[in-house]
């Protein structure tokens, strides 16, 4: 396992470049939206003036079912919405949340801003890359964990925090990370051993 | 007009403008970015700060952003202090955390306005040590370099491509520190104005892909101003050429734009940018060649086509001066042919050469007498003819059967613009000032009126109020239901349904609603009826008891560069090829006929039967041409004719307004201006009279005030542009910057003796550095340069103000010709020729495309390999009828002519019709055809290739 010290990353802190693209991607890349998708975007269509106002919606939407934005998923929006993929894209990059590249089943964001680097996230990121062996902007060789930075969470009494989904993690410590990594691990592994056919 | 003080002195200014812009009227050095004077100013570079003080008493003042701030009346400013200078630095220091300092390497450098205003600011030390932000660069097709780590993030070029020109393959991506302008993914940029990026980004994002295949700095460019060739809009470029390193002849190496007000302002479309590299492509003609007498077995040229051999130019003028001796002795026929796209002093040497009564126009018929539609429309005193910013200024635009973006792409963009007057008037109403540009874009409201009826025009689609895609027929058809809603009178039976007259009844309340109407139609459908129909609505508009106008704009689009320039020349109902054609079907006994043609490639003019008919019947053809074509292949003389780059001369625009371009360098090999040929047989044949002004003819002038004198409405060409004794303080103007490097060292290999510097008799310009440079004096400087500003954003110290008109005598007049009012017209209804054959036959109608359907920029290697294939468009229903698929080979069968092309189906073609693209290469002898009947058939799978 490669060991990583807090100056390395550091000095490596240039967030994920933009316009990288997957090659392996995985997941749903079908070039139609599903019938599901559709009604769901559609209903979304009410609330906004124009079509293409809806198109961080129907990211939102594509993204829920197919767990990322693939270039052949972000082409069926644009052909439904009738507005240009550039246009799409420019929201898609526009928009941390938006994924553009395949990414794990826990999206770890971890925030860098000022409080939580005086708590020493740093520290956690390194922990964590040591840990999984993914820097910000990886995924595990498992498919279950992606690391990435976020700028602040609003919670700077709580520092350093983590956001993974819809739960904000509160006061994290290497040993708080490393439970619930494993939690995680448990419990992915139990699932996908479920759903294996007998 | 408001009173303010900038830094201890008064001045009185334009209240309209922001301070910024009032600053650089006022000859002030601001430094900006983000600011363009087309396009007014957003605030996202906080470049141009200056301090703003409350009254006299206020010492320290506050740092406002120039750019927002409106100037108002007593207002106290400073540019130049401390707090100012170090906040302009400080924003410098900051872009340059991530600007790559890669100056010796990338093609701005040298013109660069980054480079530029690091310099104006101060700012030299920087103490960022970290690593840059770097990007992946994308493939932007064979036009435009990407080099994206170079990129400030002022957001130029999207509110150009996006907001300006209407693109929608080119945005900003990405955020915060890792913004990024690019496509979706790799491909060409699809708009075709993308090539103003390279001079609206402010650093080296955006370059000339073309003018890297050949690259030198700007100031090693020999510049002079003149006119774009590839349509007749006649918008102003500043072509650089430069010799090689290995000291051979100069070559053109790139064409920027050249600010005209009333033309191109600061943008040019892509075939005009891109166009110019005809010039050097593998077709141009360089020698004299002269037909050989042996024929060779086995030939792969066609019939009548000839094997050339290189003559000596000597030998070749001296043939020339005997077949001109033989005519001047009555015992040859000599007949010249016009062209188009040379310039009017060109053909007017020919005329004195060959005499008016054998003298013909060089194109068809229907071509010459539509030229003279135009030209007589335009003589009305209810038409005005408007300049682009007029067109700007309109409120409600209707385009009747002219694909403007591909005939005349300058003009689009204009009308784009116009679009925006509605959104434009709220602004105004809410007092919010036009300069404001994202709070004026973000108001609502609909576009004005824009109305696009008949021909297709796909790239003005988005902002069009209304669409009808139809027939010439029914457009002219529209155009008459229109004059008749505008004369409130009922309007004359036309076969247009119901839905039709409601609309043309909406257009006719639009247009005389309407503070500044503009009808936009042209020659493009090469339609009679449709430019007497868009000056008929023309008419009524003016007539119109609404509004208090006497004139309305009414922009006819022409096909070539001097189109309305030949027309002048010849007067109506005669000159015709056609004609010609006849004249020497009928023989002339047995005087021997040399035929003189202009560069022209006749082929692209009639049907290969006339032409060929119109070649057998002379004993002798004498070609003057820039470029190898089919024409110079039955030649048995042909003479390497000057690019427009290359000569001096004046062609007349879309608008009738003449304009005169100069010689940006002598053409490599034997090239000359083709008047010089002309001249040079008339000199050697001692029959020539020698009183004639081609005998003598020694500079281009003396040939413009010479045709000045002969036809009244060109009498504006005596006082076009000064002539060759015009000096400044004693100097002619520099076409070469003061920092041309190396002109002792470029022809070391050969001498190593500083030859004196290489004079130009015949332009008030010099082939050298040693002349005037100054922003400030004369029009005719070409190189756009002031002290401090490298980039062509130094343009703003060539004019009036911002936007203003350019500085010096203008080089540009509008013709006077005697006003006649039209007729009233009528529309008669000529069906097609005979020889329709419902079952098989359609319509053939031609559709203009930027790249390819212009003769000489299809030449240009860049723009060569994005012409499609031969194709054809077909009607969704008639595809269907016929079972043709898009993909299908198609026969497209016209006399005894095969065309095989691609099949292609629009849903908006109407029925009845097979659009084809107008001169595309490998269909140029079909486009005589066009509109008219053919057969179209399918190619079955199994005999396509």
């Amino acid at each position: 396992m490669n060991s990583f010290s807090e100056t390395e990353v550091l000095s490596e802190i240039k967030a994920v470049e933009v316009m990288e693209q997957s090659n392996t991607p995985p997941g749903n890349t079908d070039t139609e939206l599903s019938e599901e998708e559709k009604r769901e975007i559609d209903s979304e269509f009410s609330r906004y003036e124009d079509r293409a106002s809806v198109g961080l919606e129907a990211l939102r939407i594509v993204q829920k079912h197919r767990g990322w934005v693939s270039d052949e998923s972000l082409q069926a929006v644009s052909d439904y919405l009738e507005i240009p993929p550039a246009q799409l894209e420019s929201v898609a990059t526009y928009f941390q949340l938006i994924f553009r590249q395949p990414v794990g089943r826990e999206v770890m964001l971890l925030c860098k801003s000022a409080s939580c680097w005086i708590m020493g996230c740093s520290r956690l990121q390194v922990h964590i890359r040591n840990r999984l062996q993914i820097a910000p902007g990886q995924t595990s060789e498992d498919g279950i964990f992606t690391l990435l930075e976020t700028p602040c969470l609003g919670d700077c009494d709580k520092a350093p925090v983590m956001l993974v989904g819809e739960q904000v993690h509160h006061n994290i410590t290497e040993k708080s990370i490393d439970k619930w990594i494993e939690q995680k691990i448990i419990q992915h592994k139990t699932t996908d051993a479920d759903q294996l056919p007998d | 007009m408001p009173t303010i003080t900038i830094d201890g002195e008064d001045y009185e200014v334009d209240g309209e403008q922001n301070l910024l812009a009032t600053c650089l009227s006022l000859g002030i050095n601001l430094p900006y970015f983000c600011w363009h004077p087309a396009m007014g100013s957003v605030g996202a570079c906080r470049q141009c700060a200056v301090i703003e003080y409350k009254d006299t008493e206020d010492q320290h003042g506050k740092l406002v952003m120039g750019c927002m701030t409106p100037v108002k009346d007593g207002g106290l400013y400073s540019v130049i202090a401390d707090a100012a200078r170090e906040f302009r630095g400080g924003i410098i220091e900051d872009l340059m955390t991530n600007h790559p300092h890669d100056c010796p390497v990338c093609e701005e450098g040298g013109e660069c306005h980054l480079q530029d205003m690091t310099e104006m600011t101060g700012h030299v030390q920087r103490r960022y040590r970290g690593s840059k932000r770097t990007h992946r660069n994308q493939y932007l097709g064979p036009f435009i370099n990407h080099e994206m780590n170079r990129c400030i993030a002022c957001y130029r070029c999207t509110r150009f491509y996006r907001d300006y020109a209407g693109g929608s393959d080119l945005e900003s991506l990405g955020r915060n520190n890792q913004i990024y302008f690019g496509r979706q993914k790799d491909g060409m940029l699809e708009n075709g104005f993308s090539g103003n990026l390279v001079e609206v980004c402010p650093t080296g994002v955006f370059t000339d892909k073309t003018f890297s295949q050949h690259y030198v700095r700007k100031w090693d460019l020999q510049t002079a101003p003149s006119i774009c060739e590839h349509c007749a809009v006649g918008c102003n470029t500043a072509p650089g050429a430069r010799e090689p390193g290995n000291g051979g002849r100069a070559i053109l190496r790139r064409v920027t734009n050249l600010y005209h007000r009333d033309i191109n302002g600061y943008f040019l479309c892509d075939r005009g940018r891109f166009g110019y590299d005809y010039v050097n492509s593998d077709h141009r003609l360089e020698n004299v060649l002269a037909a050989r007498g042996d024929r060779l077995i086995e030939s792969t040229a066609r019939s009548g086509e000839k094997i050339h051999r290189i003559l000596p130019p000597a030998d070749a003028v001296g043939r020339f001066a005997q077949t001109l001796a033989a005519a001047q002795l009555g015992r040859r026929r000599l007949i010249g042919i016009a062209s188009p796209r040379s310039s009017l002093e060109n053909n007017f040497a020919l005329r004195q050469l060959v005499g008016g009564a054998n003298f013909f126009c060089g194109l068809a018929r229907r071509d010459l007498e539509l030229l003279h539609l135009v030209d007589r429309v335009q003589r009305d005193p209810r038409i005005h003819s408007p300049t682009t910013p007029e067109i700007e200024s309109a409120d409600a635009v209707l385009i009747l059967g002219e694909d403007i973006d591909n005939t005349a792409p300058r003009i689009a963009l204009a009308v784009r613009q116009a679009a925006r007057n509605r959104q434009k008037q709220r602004a105004r109403d809410l007092k919010i000032p036009l300069w404001q540009d994202a709070s004026v874009r973000q108001l609502d409201g609909n576009p004005s009126p824009v109305l696009l009826i008949g021909t297709g025009t796909p790239a003005l689609e988005e902002i069009a109020s209304e669409i009808l895609h139809c027939t010439a027929d029914q457009t002219a058809s529209f155009a008459t239901a229109v004059v008749g809603f505008l004369r409130r009178d009922e309007p004359e039976q036309t076969e247009l349904p119901e839905s039709l007259r409601e609309l043309a009844r909406r257009a006719a309340e639009r247009l005389s609603a309407a503070q500044r109407p503009l009808i936009v139609s042209g020659c493009g459908n090469r339609s009679v009826d449709i430019v007497n129909g868009a000056a008929a609505v023309a008419c009524a508009l003016a007539e119109c008891e609404q509004g208090d106008r006497e004139q309305c704009d009414l922009y006819l689009a022409c096909p070539e560069v001097n189109s309305l320039g030949i027309a002048q020349l010849f007067p109506p109902g005669g000159g015709q090829l056609e004609q010609l054609a006849g004249q020497l079907r009928a023989g002339d006994g047995d005087t021997p006929t040399t035929l003189v043609i202009l560069e022209n490639d006749l082929y692209r003019r009639c049907d290969r039967r006339t032409v060929d008919t119109l070649l057998a019947g002379a004993d002798e053809v004498i070609l003057l041409d820039t470029l190898l074509n089919t024409t110079a292949r039955h030649a048995d003389l042909v003479f390497p004719a000057a690019a427009t780059a290359e000569s001096e001369g004046s062609y007349i625009n879309s608008s009738g307004i003449a304009q005169r371009f100069y010689a940006v360098y002598e053409g490599a090999g034997f090239i000359q201006e083709s008047w010089r040929w002309l001249a040079n047989a008339a000199a050697a044949c001692e029959e020539y009279p020698g009183n004639d002004v081609l005998a003598g003819c020694q500079h281009v002038h003396e040939l413009s005030a010479a045709l000045a004198g002969k036809f009244p409405a060109l009498g504006v060409l005596a006082g076009l542009g000064p002539d060759e004794h015009y000096r400044i303080d004693g100097l002619k103007v520099a076409r070469q910057s003061h920092r041309y490097s190396g002109r002792t060292a470029i022809r070391a290999r050969d001498h190593v003796a500083e030859l004196p510097p290489h004079r130009d008799p015949d332009a008030p310009m010099v082939f050298s550095m040693e002349g005037i440079q100054n922003a400030a004096r004369t029009t005719l400087q070409a190189n756009i340069w002031s002290p401090g500003w490298n980039s062509n954003q130094s343009i703003q110290k060539f004019l009036q103000g911002v936007g203003g008109r350019r500085k010096g005598a203008q080089g540009s007049r509008r013709i006077e010709r005697a006003a006649q009012p039209l007729e009233d017209w009528h529309p008669q209804n000529t069906k097609a020729a005979a020889t329709f054959s419902a079952a098989t036959d359609l319509v053939l109608v031609p559709l203009h495309r930027m790249f390819g359907s212009d003769e000489l920029s299809a030449r240009a290697a860049a723009i060569a390999s994005v012409i499609d294939e031969p194709y054809a468009v077909i009607s969704a229903g008639d595809a269907e009828q016929r079972q043709i698929q898009h993909g299908d080979l198609l026969q497209i069968r016209i006399d005894s002519e095969h065309y095989a092309v691609e099949a292609r189906i629009s849903a908006t073609l109407p029925r009845g019709t097979v659009g084809v693209p107008a001169g595309l290469p490998g269909l140029e002898s079909l486009d005589c055809h066009l509109p008219g009947p053919a057969a179209v058939e399918r190619i079955h799978g199994g005999e396509s290739p």
